[in-house]
């Protein structure tokens, strides 16, 4: 199933890794759904373990490759067939930086309730089940509109001292 | 089972749908702009682009590498400009040009803001912009 390449696609966003094919919009949806559930459970149960479990699912997405995203795997091998092949699709970009965001927070909240620092552990948690859930139900991705956000932080850190910044980013 | 985890479960569940249906009645919509509240002329230059002699509207489109909607935003702004005379569209990315966001108290992507030939800002669209509203309140500053 080829993805439909846009000729008009402008030049924005073409630096990034942009070589993965395009994603099932519904796949996504169906990540988030399932990443919210997994959330819950975290919150209800308090489980450290499970909330590294779901870190890996975020860094296998985020690091490997939305092809090697858990949930995605799963979405292929149960409903996508059923579904047949989707109207669009949607650019891996923007889902795969979601998934780093989401490992980000996932990996505090892990680290929280494992030391014993069991509020960090809620609030990252929490933090990340809004994301997930804003995805799931309004396909709404607050992982991508952190971009802008930060992207502007780092332009206003790096005016202000030039020469840290530039060496600061590994 | 714990109290806590329920609490912050359900807290979180109400919290998020309303910002979720907030966003969403928000989305595309058109606001004016508040006649001086944006410094005047910034508009052409920002996007580095010198008006020519018939065009009267800039579209400013801040993008980001991570947003699927700029995309959409970038090709239904790319047809209303070739069916209207006097229109430009310019898209500017934020992992490239980030003080062009800032300049324009930019957060979201994609964010359209438009100019007049003046460079003076006459309203700004969060998300994809709603096509008919957004043509309704270019009529104006394009006619005149």
């Amino acid at each position: 199933m080829p993805a439909p390449v846009d000729p008009a696609a402008p030049a924005a966003g073409s630096g990034s890794t942009s070589a993965e094919p395009g994603l099932d919009p519904r796949g996504v949806r169906f990540a988030a759904a399932v990443t919210t559930v997994v959330l819950v459970l975290v919150l209800l149960s308090g489980s450290g373990w499970l909330a590294g479990a779901q870190a890996v699912v975020f860094a296998l997405g985020a690091f490997a490759g939305m092809r090697f995203a858990p949930y995605s795997l799963l979405y292929r091998a149960l409903l996508a067939r059923r579904l047949g092949p989707p109207a669009e699709r949607e650019d891996a970009a923007p889902v795969r930086f979601s998934q780093l965001v989401g490992f980000v927070f996932a990996a505090v909240a892990t680290v929280g309730y494992l030391t014993g620092l069991t509020t960090l552990g809620i609030v990252a948690t929490a933090l990340a089940l809004a994301a997930a859930f804003l995805n799931a139900a309004f396909g709404f991705c607050l992982g991508c509109e952190m971009y802008t956000v930060i992207a502007r932080i780092r332009a206003r850190l790096r005016a202000r001292n030039p020469h840290t910044a530039e060496g600061a980013t590994a | 089972m714990n109290t806590v985890g329920i609490v912050v479960v359900v807290g979180v569940l109400v919290v998020a749908t309303v910002v979720g249906l907030v966003l969403r009645a928000r989305a595309g919509r058109v606001r004016l702009a508040t006649p001086g509240a944006s410094p005047p002329g910034s508009g052409w230059a920002l996007a580095a682009h010198e008006p020519g002699l018939d065009d009267r509207v800039l579209l400013l489109q801040v993008s980001s590498p991570v947003c699927t909607p700029c995309r959409q935003t970038a090709g239904l702004l790319g047809e209303l400009v070739d069916s209207t005379p006097g229109l430009v569209h310019v898209e500017v990315d934020v992992a490239d040009r980030p003080e062009v966001a800032a300049e324009l108290g930019i957060m979201r992507t994609p964010t359209v803001v438009a100019f007049d030939r003046a460079g003076t800002e006459l309203l700004r669209v969060s998300g994809v912009p709603r096509r008919p509203e957004l043509v309704r309140a270019l009529a104006p500053a394009l006619a005149g």
